[in-house]
């Protein structure tokens, strides 16, 4: 399928920092693109350059087969952008908020009252339209960004963590509302750095570190990427007359290695992660090494691969750090 | 300009939802005629002479002074934020920050057309015997102080900053330019570089209208700020970086 955004070679420095290091990828029509990566990876350097509010050193952009530089106009048309803070005229109603920024696209007249219309459904704001934004709770005021965002509907919406801040619940209505813009029809490229969002809402992942990409494909790709490894999480009961616990541990670990197939070993209080390679069999093994050492396993579970898992397989640092 | 109207609407609107901005162009302006007008009365002929020389001093200094209500219009805080959806959008450009100028233009003249009249009715001062002309001649003093605020704004990429300077180069415009206490009375060395000060070409200009009737630096006057506004223009479409709002 044509790409209905195609980034090739983007590269930004700031005073001698590189922050994207010649960046590539394809947005398809009708996807949700999650950007994922710690603060300070370069994702919102990618999307200020995507919206076109900062200029690239090198690299291009593509829309519709099309540089956006050919006609710049055209391009800010189709998108809508939802930015990571909140920016809307506090002092202004919702509805008089979503008026001028949809007017802002050339909307004018019953073209607008519906689009406004239709974005205040879309926030679930119909009742409180002539209230000030002041008035509002966070969240409230997170769902009007967005429909600020897509009252002229735009071909793609680009979101730049548009949940930082808050509580789970309303987060979740957020992250509904953007598979319901998906399902309308509307491209989504969101960056964020909370892995239970990616795992929600995208159809593809890009991970993002450093300026660089280190990975790109679907959720099930990713984790496949790293499907070659299994791992397994043992509780152990860690005896009170033990004199020294780091003695005990240490054995453990040794032991552990010396099992056929085991890659890593890392231990966290009573917590014994053992990695090993998919395909062996080895929890025999594994159980042996810790009994053997004096340590009763209270508990035994098989972990399933997830994205956080390909996150610190990838770059080697859990994604909050 | 079909892009351009609703943003200068919204702009003109913000300005004038802002009570500080008002109180500035209004209360303090005027209170300052008042008071310094009555502190400085013994030193002219009577109290009505020292309130015709503030009245104008100071609203020229007011007019200079339009430079930071034009920082605030372009990179206040509250209103950074919602202005970078402008930048989004595909009216974004220059129509941003000419809207910044035109609309704290628009908000400056207003109010201190109010307060030129407060004064002729209650302190009566005079503005000669063509008040429209003096009003005509507010307009460039007025467009003056916004191009050169947004002009700031483009240059030094900070609302903080540019006020702060802005607010300095005024100041020194306006003691040199004789707001304060006239710079002949200082000396020839200190009335010739006084001349070098768009605010004394204005209040000799001002004055020479309200006190002798005499319209001879009119052009001179308006002709000169009209060319430099079109500089301070051209520098604000040559420095404006959109990702200045980011």
């Amino acid at each position: 399928m044509e790409s209905l955004l195609s980034v090739r070679g983007l590269t930004k420095s700031f005073k001698g920092n590189q922050v994207l290091c010649g960046i590539g990828f394809d947005v398809i029509p009708g996807e949700v693109l999650c950007i994922l990566g710690p603060n300070g990876a370069g994702k919102s350097t990618t999307i200020n350059i995507l919206t076109a509010t900062l200029a690239a050193d090198k690299g291009e952009i593509r829309f519709g087969g099309k540089p956006i530089t050919d006609n710049l106009r055209a391009y800010k048309q189709q998108l809508g952008i939802v930015p990571q803070d909140i920016a809307l005229y506090e002092e202004l109603s919702a509805e008089r908020n979503l008026r001028f920024f949809a007017s802002l696209y050339g909307l004018r007249g019953s073209r607008l009252d519906a689009a406004v219309e239709e974005a205040l459904a879309f926030a679930e704001l119909v009742d409180r339209r002539h209230d000030q934004v002041k008035t509002f709770s966070g969240g409230m005021k997170r769902r009007l960004n967005i429909a600020c965002a897509i009252a002229h509907h735009p071909t793609l919406v680009i979101m730049d963590e548009p949940t930082v801040g808050i509580d789970p619940q309303r987060r979740n209505h957020i992250l509904e509302s953007i598979l319901r813009l998906r399902d309308g029809g509307t491209t989504v490229i969101y960056t964020t750095h909370y892995m239970e969002e990616v795992g929600a809402i995208s159809s593809r992942i890009i991970v993002l570190d450093h300026g660089a990409i280190i990975a790109e494909g679907t959720k099930e790709s990713l984790k496949e990427s790293i499907a070659s490894e299994r791992h397994c999480l043992v509780e152990v009961d860690v005896p009170e007359t033990t004199s020294d616990d780091t003695t005990v541990l240490r054995s453990v670990r040794e032991s552990l290695f010396s099992v056929d197939g085991v890659k890593s070993v890392s231990i966290e209080g009573a917590t014994i992660d053992v990695t090993s390679v998919a395909g062996i069999e080895n929890v025999d093994g594994i159980v042996s090494a810790i009994v053997g050492q004096g340590l009763p396993i209270k508990n035994m579970t098989s972990v399933p691969v997830s994205l956080e898992m390909v996150f610190l397989k990838l770059t080697g640092r859990k994604l909050r750090d | 300009m079909r892009d351009f109207l609703p943003i200068f609407e919204m702009d003109v609107r913000n300005l004038f939802r802002n009570p500080v901005l008002i109180g500035y162009n209004t209360v303090f302006a005027g209170g300052l005629i008042l008071i310094i007008g009555w502190l400085m009365g013994d030193s002219y002929a009577r109290v009505s002479d020292a309130y015709q020389y503030y009245a104008i001093t100071l609203l020229v200094y007011g007019t200079f002074s339009g430079a930071m209500t034009a920082t605030n219009c372009f990179m206040e805080r509250d209103i950074k934020k919602p202005n970078l959806r402008i930048i989004y959008s595909p009216a974004g450009g220059s129509s941003v920050w000419l809207s910044k100028m035109l609309a704290s233009f628009v908000f400056d003249y207003a109010l201190h057309i109010v307060l030129l009249i407060l004064c002729g009715t209650l302190l009566g001062v005079t503005f000669g015997s063509n008040p429209l002309a003096f009003i005509v001649l507010m307009a460039p003093a007025e467009l003056f102080g916004t191009a050169l605020g947004t002009f700031g704004c483009c240059v030094l990429h900070s609302e903080e900053l540019a006020s702060t300077v802005l607010s300095l180069v005024v100041s020194l415009l306006c003691v040199l330019g004789g707001t304060f206490f006239s710079p002949d009375a200082l000396g020839g060395p200190v009335a010739t570089i006084s001349l070098l000060s768009p605010v004394r070409w204005f209040d000799d200009a001002f004055f020479a209208m309200a006190c002798d009737n005499d319209l001879s630096s009119f052009w001179p006057v308006f002709l000169g700020c009209s060319v430099a506004i079109a500089v301070l223009v051209i520098g604000c479409k040559h420095f404006f970086r959109t990702e200045d709002y980011l």
